[in-house]
């Protein structure tokens, strides 16, 4: 018996020390984020000496993780959706939109399956959306119904698209990991998600804005954080004109 | 003593935490849902065959091995048996590049007109690559751990070459065979990393019991709760068959 009490003795020793240290100060953010939220992290503490680690994740997963208890500083949703139960239970502060995203088509360079948006409704395209738990997948649904209902490519153009779906992903990133790889020939993800990196591989397909959602991002504090006031101040700088900036340059829309 | 009773309750509660919840009110409704039926279908289906495709190239594979030597046979071995010790993502990532759309041997493939991206049949691959080479490892051990003059003898005896396989070698290393097969198939119905970067996840195509649990953990939970305590009963299952096994092999 006594030699459990040292194993969790030891334990408890364990996890005073990691503690002790400064705490860090932990993000839980949308996919769509990694780029922008990872230079803003950087930045941020190069200002204030924190030492912030991010989780990026599709945001259902995010929220679900958070609805079992994970322990973060900060919740960075792609959707109100995915955010909001989670300040109707009482574990995350009202959202503050912070960024906004539209929807791109994109296809592998190796491919030339998928020219128009036309296309993507031809039988046999193989088509990689994100599942519809994720925002992103359900910003591309929504896009469907819209061009379904002005008419401009047939009343079952929604139907014959999701006819072509092939893999329903996790997350954004996983999405565009696939074109980028050549998997598939189109896929649906934010204008955000084509960086540098993605535009040596892929080709873009613009969706007019009138068949394109325009999505708001929701971030805040969440009740649980050990650390209220560095996670207040996280939030700050991610509103503030130089977090905007950052967002600007991954190719997000500024909140206001 | 009270170390070990700390380890077996952190090995066995979260167990029965699950198959707790699992086993909740409705357990019915949600295992006769869309969701799980598809890939209880999708899983089954798979494995079945990649189980098949397992025995049919692996056991002359397995002999081959362990009756002849050529040079760089021991890192013939060895290479084999790299997919049991490789992260399945990378397994993933070298099938990606290897039969996907713009893959190596892909691009040929889709010329051909054989597309196996996002297909069950890249499921199959997945699994097939991910767990054959726990059949061929047990497999060989059972090929060598019998006297080959026995072979010899029943050939003496005027046996002919396929009689000797069926007749002789078959029954002498049936146990090892079944063995490698329960490992082979265990390991398949928790492949996770390989399928969900070569084959994608759709409900009913490609998503099996381990995607469809983790795409459900993001949505609803029910679903991947039941799927999960089908697969903790299963594996206890398989976990008995192996033990049968193995205290055959040893009574034999």
């Amino acid at each position: 018996m006594r030699s459990a009490f040292t194993l969790f003795a030891l334990c408890l020793g364990a996890a005073c020390l990691s503690s002790a240290h400064a705490a860090p100060l932990t993000i839980f953010a949308a996919s769509s984020l990694t780029d922008a939220f990872t230079e803003i992290g950087q930045k941020f503490d190069a200002q204030t000496g924190n030492k912030t680690v991010f989780q990026f994740a599709g945001s259902q997963a995010l929220r679900t993780q958070l609805e079992q208890g994970a322990g973060a500083d900060v919740f960075a949703s792609a959707n109100a959706a995915q955010y909001d139960p989670l300040v109707k239970a009482g574990r995350a502060a009202t959202g503050q939109t912070f960024a906004r995203n539209r929807l791109t088509v994109i296809a592998p360079k190796s491919s030339t399956a998928v020219k128009t948006l036309a296309d993507l409704a031809r039988p046999g395209v193989r088509l990689v959306l994100a599942d519809k738990a994720v925002p992103v997948g359900s910003a591309s649904r929504t896009a469907f119904d819209l061009i379904t209902k002005a008419g401009t490519y047939g009343a079952d153009f929604s139907k014959r698209v999701l006819a072509n779906v092939v893999s329903e992903e996790p997350n954004v990133r996983q999405v565009a990991l696939k074109i980028q790889l050549g998997q598939g020939d189109a896929a649906i993800v934010y204008v955000s998600d084509v960086t540098p990196a993605l535009k040596k591989d892929v080709r873009t397909i613009g969706l007019p804005s009138r068949f394109n959602p325009l999505v708001s991002y929701p971030i805040g504090t969440l009740a649980a954080s050990k650390n209220p006031a560095a996670a207040r101040a996280f939030v700050a700088y991610v509103l503030s004109a130089e977090g905007q900036r950052v967002l600007n340059k991954w190719g997000f829309i500024r909140a206001k | 003593m009270a170390l070990s009773a700390v380890l077996v309750a952190f090995l066995l509660l979260p167990t029965l935490v699950l198959l707790a919840r699992g086993l909740s009110a409705d357990f019915l409704p949600t295992l006769l849902s869309p969701v799980v039926v598809d890939a209880l279908r999708v899983s089954v289906w798979t494995s079945g065959l990649s189980l098949l495709l397992t025995v049919l190239l692996g056991t002359p594979t397995a002999w081959l091995l362990s009756r002849r030597r050529f040079p760089g046979h021991a890192l013939l071995e060895t290479l084999l048996d790299l997919p049991i010790t490789l992260p399945p993502v990378v397994a993933g990532v070298a099938l990606l590049l290897t039969f996907g759309q713009s893959g190596v041997l892909g691009r040929p493939l889709e010329l051909a007109g054989i597309s196996l991206a996002f297909s069950p049949a890249a499921v199959v691959l997945a699994l097939l690559f991910t767990s054959a080479p726990y059949y061929i490892r047990t497999a060989r051990a059972g090929f060598s751990a019998y006297d080959p003059d026995i072979e010899a003898a029943a050939r003496v005896d005027g046996a002919g070459g396929a009689g000797v396989f069926w007749r002789v070698t078959l029954p002498l290393t049936s146990p090892f065979l079944l063995e490698g097969l329960v490992l082979a198939w265990a390991r398949s119905l928790g492949e996770f990393g390989a399928t969900i970067l070569f084959a994608g996840s759709l409900q009913g195509q490609t998503r099996t019991i381990s995607l469809a649990i983790y795409s459900a953990l993001e949505s609803d939970l029910r679903p991947a709760l039941v799927l999960s305590a089908i697969m903790v009963a299963f594996a206890f299952m398989l976990l008995l068959l192996l033990r049968v096994l193995t205290a055959g092999r040893r009574g034999g």
